[in-house]
Order: C-alpha cells, then structure tokens, then sequence
C-alpha cells in the first residue's frame, strides 16, 4: 500500500527564504518609512528621542507582510484570501446584503461576540485589552512617525496638537481635555492591565488554559503587555511625584520592552491580530454562498452539509494539497463514521462470525 | 502510530455511551463530548463503533493541512491538538475534510472541538477518560507491547485506506486475529 502514501518530503522540508515575500515585506519597508519621511515633513516633525520605536515598525511591517505573504500562499489560505475579499468588495453583495459587512466588523472584530460564547469573563477581559491595545496603537505609531506633535502656543497657557504640521486643536493642559490627551496612554495601559490580569490568572488556574500551554507562545505575549504597561504607568509615576529623576532610564526600558515586543509580533500569538479579519471575508464568502447557490446535502443521507460553494471550494483546495479523497467532503461527517463502521462490520469483523 | 496510544477495537464496543460521559470530564472541553459512538446498521444489528481523534501522520494530518489559519497544531508527541482558540476562524474546512468525521464545531463561538486524546491526562502520564471508563477494552490505552500481552491473537493496523489515498494514523485499530490485510478500510465507495 506505499504507494498510496505521501510524501512527507514536503511538508517535512524547512523552507528556504521566501522571494515573493521578501519583496512584499521590503516594499511595506520602503512604504512605512516613506510614510514616516513624508508625514513628518521631511523629519521636521520627527522626534530622535523616538527613533527606536520608529526602527522597530519598520522591522515589524517587513515581518507582518512577509509572514502575510508566507501564510496566504498555502491553497486553504489563499483560496479564502480570494473568496472572502472577493464577497467583501462584492457591489452585488453589498446591493443584497447590505448589512452584512458592517455587522461582521462591528461583531467579530470591534466587539469579538463570538468570545463572549466562549465565556463572559474572557469576553470582558479580551475587551479590555483589544482596546487599551487599539488605543495605544492609534497613538503611538502616528507620535513615533513625527505626524503628530504638540507644542505650545503663545503667550504659553495653551497647547496646540499638529497633524502632518496642520494645526487641529488646542487645549489647555489642566483641563480634563487636556489630562486626557496627556494621559491616554496610561488609560490604554489599565485597560490592558485588566486584560492581562485575568489572563495570567487563567494561564495559572484554569485547566482549560493551562493544558498544552506553550512559555514562548501563550506566556511571553502577556508578560510583554504588562512590561509595556507597567513601564508607561512608571514615565507618569516619576514624572509626576519623582520630579521625573529617573525618566531617562525608564524611557529607555520602556522602549527596549516595546522594541522587542513589536518585532516579536509577526512570529507569535500576536500574529492573530493579522489574520482574524479573515474571519470577515469567510463568514460573508459563506453566507452569500448560502443564499444564492444554497445548501449541499449529504450524498447518503440527504442532511445539510454546507453551502454548495464551499463543498466545491474544499474538493478544490484538498486537491491542490494532495488529498485524494475530496470527494468524501459530500458526505456528512456522521456517514463518513457510520460506512466506516459497515466496511469494518463487512470486510475486518465479519459480521458475528 | 505512537507509542503509547490508543487501541480501537470496534468489534468489542457494546454502546454503553461510558466513553461520551467520561469525555465530557476533560478540561480542554469541559461539558462536551469530542467522541462518536455510532450505531452502524440501525435496526438489523447492535454493532457500534467509537470515533476519537486518530491524530493522522500522514504526513500532516488533513484537519491541519485545510485549515486555513494555521489553527490546528501536531505537538511534538504526535498529538493533533484541537484549534488554538485565537487562530481558529470557524470556517468548518476541518470539520468536512477530516475522513475520519472526527472534529465539531461551534460557529457561535466560531471554535473547532476535537478530541485531542485527553491532553490534559496523557500528557502527564495517565489514560484518556474513554479508555478508563471502557468497560470491555473496545478503547485501549498504552503501548503495542501492553495491548499484545494482554490480547496476543490481536492483529492491529495505523493503515486506513480512502478510496486511492492511505492515511496513517496516531492511533491504532485493532482486528480480530486472522484478519490478512495490514491495512484497515476508510469506508469511501
């Protein structure tokens, strides 16, 4: 029967350097740093003091695009990367269907419904950090890029907020505008706290959790946040009630900490944060499918099995992988069991025999 | 097949459901039951047959080769362990390619189960919940060596066949001695 089987030679052999992916994540280089030189106004608006955290979104928009680019070539991906950015920009779903996109974005990527399933506690908690995480996004990268700057205007009771060096707001930094300005960070790195506090606590508690739970890949993710966080809370603790003696120290922590987890991001548990929007593009891709080419029934016992589309697509993508028993996906998982069982009945146990 | 694994042996189960009680007791999935039992000729027969994971070699097993987040992992014992929460997008392309029928999945919670042969259990050394609560050995727990010293007549295959592919598996099936072909029927027309 050898020759039925096969290969491991491919899914066994180490890839080498992936060209089409080197070159999609040297041009999301290029771009991130001709973003970075443009929106500064040609590093007018830059701060040096930031450059770490600069260097480091370069590296990391290499190793996001280029692990994008790895992950999207193998045929389930790729062909769900067609199907479902095929649905979303579809002009004919959104005449159909015009809903459907924005309550798969507000649901499964604003909100993460789907995790409060899964349990209150996890919902609440993936809230808090998914947040506090968005929030320190939105702030941090345009403030390293040089696109955003505060300054004072004169006579000096007021500040000004500069967008690509167009003056947008002022606000006077005593007020609770202006506390939360200064200060949102610190609310983003509570929220995360809170995220990561429950966590860590179900990493160590929880059963569920704790089997087959990996340091490297369920652990380090979370001691990073809350290094992240602990070290940005201590910048307003020294700056605010130690007369900021030891700011330039933990400056620097602060931005070794953040360096090593933003370059971090394309090889680990933070990598999800790239893929789930697919979850988008699947559900529309299904859903549409549904109600256009409807269900396909089980070959043997006529119960529903997915959309015909979908069955398709799966014949199709099992063989490009070397599958060849695609045409088992036409049957229900229960009848592929239950003639598992007739063929043992018949042919291995023979009956009572 | 691994070493220290499971044995079906179909021929011995007698439907008793113990295996889909006890598998409700494994944390991974607490509540939920990752086995089939099936009853397979309704009405003209009492044969059943329990389903778990056979955690397929071959080279990948197909669950993880459709998936199309990279969700389902092979631990480095051989073990298929079901979808990492944070990759899985529910899309149920496991869940159909699978030859075996093996993983469910909740599209609320948008989550594949399987069996991952009670990870929590095996892999700090002690038997599956289905295999402890088996009361005729239709699921074995242990070795090769273990399983032919306590049913030396047994032939055992990790060979099903699909149809023109082969798959191997984790886990093994047991046959009743005289049984001449090294490999064991998939059930593909």
């Amino acid at each position: 029967m050898s020759a039925l089987r096969r290969s491991t030679e491919d899914a066994a052999a180490p890839r080498g350097l992936d060209v089409a992916a080197s070159a999609a994540g040297v041009a999301a280089a290029l771009v991130t740093l001709a973003a970075i030189y443009l929106g500064s106004r040609r590093l007018r608006d830059f701060d040096a003091a930031l450059i770490g955290y600069a260097t480091a979104t370069v590296f990391l928009a290499f190793g996001v695009v280029y692990r994008y680019v790895v992950w999207v070539q193998s045929p389930p991906a790729r062909r769900y990367l067609v199907r479902g950015w095929g649905s979303f920009l579809s002009w004919r779903n959104f005449r159909d269907f015009p809903t459907l996109v924005p309550r798969e974005l507000f649901s499964n990527l604003a909100f993460q419904t789907f995790i409060a399933k899964r349990g209150a506690g996890r919902w609440l908690a993936h809230q808090a950090l998914f947040w506090g995480v968005t929030l320190a996004t939105l702030i941090t990268f345009p403030l390293t890029f040089g696109w955003i700057r505060f300054d004072v205007v004169p006579p000096g009771s007021r500040y000004a907020m500069y967008l690509g060096g167009v003056r947008t707001i002022t606000f006077a930094p005593l007020t609770w505008l202006g506390w939360m300005i200064f200060h949102a960070l610190d609310v983003a790195a509570v929220l995360v706290l809170i995220g990561c506090t429950y966590f860590l606590w179900r990493r160590f508690r929880d059963r569920e959790a704790t089997t087959g739970q990996r340091l490297g890949f369920d652990f380090f993710p979370l001691v990073a946040l809350v290094a992240i966080s602990v070290t940005g809370l201590l910048l307003t603790f020294d700056s605010a009630l130690l007369d900021g003696q030891d700011y330039a120290f933990l400056a620097i922590v602060h931005m070794a900490v953040v360096v090593l987890t933003l370059v971090f991001i394309p090889f680990g548990k933070f990598f999800h944060v790239i893929q789930r929007p697919a979850s988008v593009g699947v559900d529309v891709y299904k859903r549409t499918g549904l109600e256009r080419e409807g269900v396909f029934h089980c070959r043997r016992c006529g119960a529903p099995v997915e959309s015909a589309a979908f069955v398709r697509d799966l014949e199709r993508t099992m063989q490009e992988l070397g599958l060849r028993f695609g045409e088992w996906v036409e049957t229900c998982p229960r009848c592929k069991r239950t003639q598992r069982g007739e063929r043992y009945l018949e042919q291995v146990k023979r009956g009572f025999s | 097949m691994m070493q220290r694994t499971q044995f079906i042996d179909p021929g011995r189960c007698i439907g008793c459901q113990a295996c889909v009680a006890a598998c409700r007791e494994c944390d991974s999935h607490r509540g939920r039951s990752m086995i089939h039992l099936d009853y397979i000729d309704v009405g003209r027969s009492v044969a059943s047959m329990p389903t778990v994971c056979m955690h397929c070699e071959d080279p990948i097993a197909p669950c993880a080769e459709v998936c199309p987040a990279d969700a389902v992992l092979v631990t480095a014992d051989g073990v298929v362990q079901e979808a990492a929460k944070e990759r899985c997008i529910g899309c149920a392309n496991c869940v159909h390619a699978c030859p075996f029928g093996v993983p469910k999945i909740d599209f609320e919670e948008k989550l594949q189960y399987k069996c991952n042969l009670c990870y929590d259990r095996t892999s700090v050394g002690l038997a599956p919940w289905c295999a402890t609560v088996c009361p005729t050995g239709a699921i074995f727990y242990g070795t090769l060596e273990e399983l032919l010293a306590q049913r030396p007549n047994a032939v055992v295959s990790d060979i099903v066949v699909f149809g023109e592919q082969e798959i191997h598996t984790g886990v093994a099936i047991v046959a009743p001695s005289g049984y001449a072909r090294d490999w064991i029927p998939g059930g593909l027309p």
